[in-house]
């Protein structure tokens, strides 16, 4: 009986301790001090064959304290460091920078992707894939395109944010120009006609000439893709008008031009919903936007009362027809110079009329040059502003 | 009788819903999409049937061989040697499809988290610990779940709220884009893990009150469908067509979401609440197992082979495929088939065998005024 | 390295012994039986597992089995 008792309270004590040490994960232990981490990532198109892959790596110290700060302006100690390695793909270069790196590379807090713009004509699926296999990697994970190598881009110093990562996404929560997240970029690639878009990024010419460095990179725009291979830019005012058509838009300001006076009246989108409507009517394929919008005007140059409910109503079409011209204008050189469809006009068709889509999905890069846009288009100025 | 305790209608249900739905939230998704595309989340509701069939059956089995399992009454209903067969199949199959369990769960801390620690010591954990229940007995697992499966569900749900505001309606339609075929053959594999509720007839005889246990039996498969459908229709929801080329589609999308930029990556929730349910998923099969194997044997006793099963249980997960995609194929094409015949059909001819024998029992019985069914 | 397995997988097995064996009762003769017999047969797979861990077991066997039928819904 007694024996029984010490074998069992000997095993129940030799599990606890067995428990202690399995509950540490003792194959898969990460201390944060043996760790890298990724904030952001760059792809790099070398040659042909190789690719440079460049990460930006954040380095732990006590707050970024004010003389740090300083000295970042000189380049010297900052609170990045960024590194790079060529390979074959992406997974070989990252094995390779870890050659580079005495700390274990983590891909956990990787927000920001920046492929360049050679790779992103050569084609980007393959990326996409080991950013998407990944399982460490996440979904939310943000991609733009860049006009320089990004390993440039990567190793500028932003003056207000901690680093680049940080400068990017906060930009692009602003939506003024497309967000795209790795999630979204995969559906866009399996998507029903596979074209995509991704936001296009420039550095900001430097103000301080002798800190080169000092500086941000941007979004000027968007890339557009024909599959998977980038085919031309757009600009940041063509870039609006996709965001109507795409349901993304979320804040900017519109001018215009009332007829008759002098001047211009500003209005700032506060609320805008815009929907895709397919119909195919005698073998034509159109689609009609609709959008409701609510803005208020927050600067007026013209003598125009704005307190009057009567102008402020006539001012609403004007304000519609800007709209317009902006979608149009995104729509003339997308849908018809690019022939890419990133407005997502395929996947509309295929929900509507599934069974002519099925017929007819062969044919789409035909079709697609000659659907037709026409706009609902409903805006409502809802306020004046504090003054009138 | 072997287990002495006793378990209410409701921890009997409790102890059914993880058992059925730990494994669906990560693998099911995926399998169901590859097959019916737009219309995954139709599956599961045409699958059901099968949940409230299996269920009834047990019950029905249950009103005919009261306080007895499935391993018992197959000799009744089928004779000694066929009845034997029958129960060595039957435990054959939990004992395979409760190493493919575990062999899942090792996957998937493996393949997301633990990369580098060996797969038989992920296995034999988990393995471990739920031994430990078994060995506690039905009312220790009874009582675990109510604590573990509530709150398990409420993550669940959670998560689903945290995500709303990423999930685009429009990647709902077409509804039936190519007839009503694709959503019938993918509810195929969902109806493979509904039939898994046939593990009610060997609970049933050791709950409180049978007739309210059919009840809860039938309240846990309408929760099971509501939980299948809720994570299909939010894959769908979230990832549209990209969902059948992710593996486990509730990991990422546990992972997508992000709430004002500091309420993110919350993946381990995913992983608590998958490893809490495949816990409570391996002790009910664990136990059913090892209760089975007891009454096959005609042993006074089942705790006394619940170690040497458990022991066997790790080598089948190690033993059950040699990669992940080899196990999640098995499970979409032949295995599916495997689990319906073993946990419908035979069940079915069961019960069919076994009234054609109480009908002709009793035409003799009221001519020798006997019962041939003695408890 | 395999040697090393087959020993861990003893270890595992005596200390399953140790733990149920003193819980038996004297004249609980099948379930020892019953004990000892499935210890040796997860001994004797661990040992078939550590040495032939390719071989074939019971999920191609099903497989092979329901081939035809599961061919019906493959895809």
């Amino acid at each position: 009986m007694k024996l029984r008792s010490i074998i069992e309270n000997g095993l129940l004590r030799f599990f606890l301790i067995c428990s202690v040490i399995s509950l540490s994960g003792c194959w898969d232990r990460n201390e944060v001090n043996d760790l890298a981490l990724i904030t952001a990532a760059g792809f790099d198109m070398v040659s042909d064959e190789k690719i440079e892959l460049s990460v930006l790596v954040f380095i732990p110290k006590g707050g970024g304290s004010s003389d740090q700060a300083m000295e970042s302006g000189n380049g010297g100690a900052s609170q990045t460091l960024v590194r790079s390695a060529e390979g074959k793909t992406v997974a070989d270069a990252m094995a390779k920078l870890q050659e580079k790196l005495p700390r274990k590379i983590f891909w956990g807090h990787t927000d920001v992707f920046i492929l360049d713009e050679e790779l992103a004509k050569k084609g980007i699926a393959g990326h996409v894939d080991f950013i998407m296999r990944h399982p460490t990697l996440r979904e939310r994970g943000q991609i733009f395109v860049s006009s320089q190598k990004a390993k440039k881009v990567l190793k500028l110093m932003p003056p207000l944010e901690r680093d680049l990562s940080e400068v990017l996404k906060e930009l692009s929560q602003h939506k003024l120009g497309l967000n795209i997240t790795t999630k979204k970029l995969a559906q866009m690639l399996i998507g029903d006609s596979g074209d995509c878009a991704l936001p296009w990024i420039t550095i900001l010419p430097p103000e301080n000439k002798e800190k080169p460095k000092q500086t941000i990179a941007y979004i000027t725009g968007t890339a557009i893709f024909k599959k998977d291979k980038m085919i031309g830019i757009i600009d940041d005012s063509v870039t609006r008008g996709v965001l109507w058509l795409r349901n993304e838009i979320l804040l900017g300001v519109i001018t215009i031009k009332p007829p008759k006076t002098d001047g211009y009246i500003s209005v700032n989108v506060l609320q805008a919903q815009s929907k895709l409507v397919p119909k195919i009517q005698n073998g034509k394929w159109i689609i009609t936007l609709k959008s409701v919008s609510a803005s208020d005007i927050v600067q007026n140059t013209t003598k125009l009362d704005v307190s009057n409910p009567v102008v402020l109503k006539s001012l609403e079409p004007l304000l519609a027809k800007e709209i317009e011209k902006r979608i149009k204008k995104a729509r003339n050189q997308v849908q018809e110079e690019m022939k890419a469809d990133i407005f997502g006009f395929a996947e509309a068709f295929h929900r509507k009329y599934p069974d002519v889509w099925n017929k007819k999905k062969n044919r789409w890069n035909e079709i697609y040059p000659n659907v037709e846009l026409k706009f609902d288009t409903k805006c409502h100025i809802r306020r004046q502003g504090l003054t009138s | 009788m072997l287990e002495q305790g006793k378990i209410s209608p409701v921890q009997m249900a409790l102890l059914m819903i993880p058992a059925i739905i730990a494994t669906v939230l990560l693998l099911v998704p995926s399998i169901t999409a590859k097959h019916a595309h737009h219309d995954l989340w139709l599956s599961p509701i045409w699958a059901c049937g099968t949940g409230f069939f299996v269920v009834f059956l047990s019950y029905k089995l249950n009103k005919l061989f009261p306080e007895k399992t499935i391993i018992e009454y197959s000799e009744h209903a089928l004779g000694k040697i066929l009845g034997k067969l029958v129960g060595g199949i039957f435990l054959f199959f939990y004992f395979h499809a409760t190493g493919i369990m575990v062999r899942e769960y090792g996957e998937f801390v493996s393949g997301a988290a633990l990369f580098h620690t060996p797969m038989a010591v992920i296995i034999g954990t988990m393995v471990l610990v739920c031994s430990f229940a078994v060995l506690g007995g039905l009312e220790v697992m009874g009582r675990a779940s109510e604590i573990i499966v509530p709150v398990v569900i409420l993550l669940y749900i959670l998560l689903f709220i945290l995500l709303i505001k990423d999930l685009e309606v429009k990647n709902l339609f077409p509804i039936m884009e190519k007839g009503i075929r694709p959503s019938l053959m993918g509810s195929i594999v969902p109806q493979s893990w509904y039939s898994e509720f046939i593990l009610v007839s060997f609970l049933l005889p050791y709950v409180t009150n049978q007739k309210k246990g059919f009840k809860w039996g039938l309240i846990a498969v309408f929760i099971v469908l509501f939980l299948m459908v809720l994570t299909n229709i939010m894959a769908l929801l979230l990832f549209g067509n990209l969902t059948s080329s992710l593996t486990y589609p509730v990991m990422v999308a546990a992972r997508y979401i992000s709430i004002a930029d500091f309420l993110e990556h919350l993946e381990s929730i995913v992983m608590a609440i998958w490893i809490a349910g495949t816990f409570i998923k391996i002790t009910v099969f664990y136990y059913v197992l090892a209760l089975g194997t007891a009454q096959w044997l005609k042993l006074s006793d089942y705790r006394p082979i619940v170690l040497p099963i458990g022991f066997l249980i790790l080598l089948q997960g190690l033993w059950a495929a040699r990669d992940l995609q080899e196990l999640s194929h098995f499970l979409a094409t032949s295995g599916a088939i495997y689990i319906l015949s073993i946990q419908v059909v035979l069940p079915f001819i069961l019960l069919l065998c076994a009234s054609i024998r109480k009908k002709l029992g009793q035409r003799k019985g009221n001519k020798q005024n006997e019962t041939p069914v003695n408890h | 390295m395999k040697w090393g397995l087959v020993i861990a997988s003893l270890i595992i097995a005596m200390s399953m012994f140790l733990y149920q064996w003193p819980k038996l009762k004297k004249q609980q003769k099948k379930e020892k039986a019953a004990f000892l017999s499935l210890t040796f047969l997860g001994l004797f797979l661990s040992v078939l597992l550590i040495f032939f861990p390719e071989m074939p077991g019971p999920t191609q066997m099903i497989d092979w089995i329901y081939k035809p039928l599961g061919r019906l819904i493959e895809k």
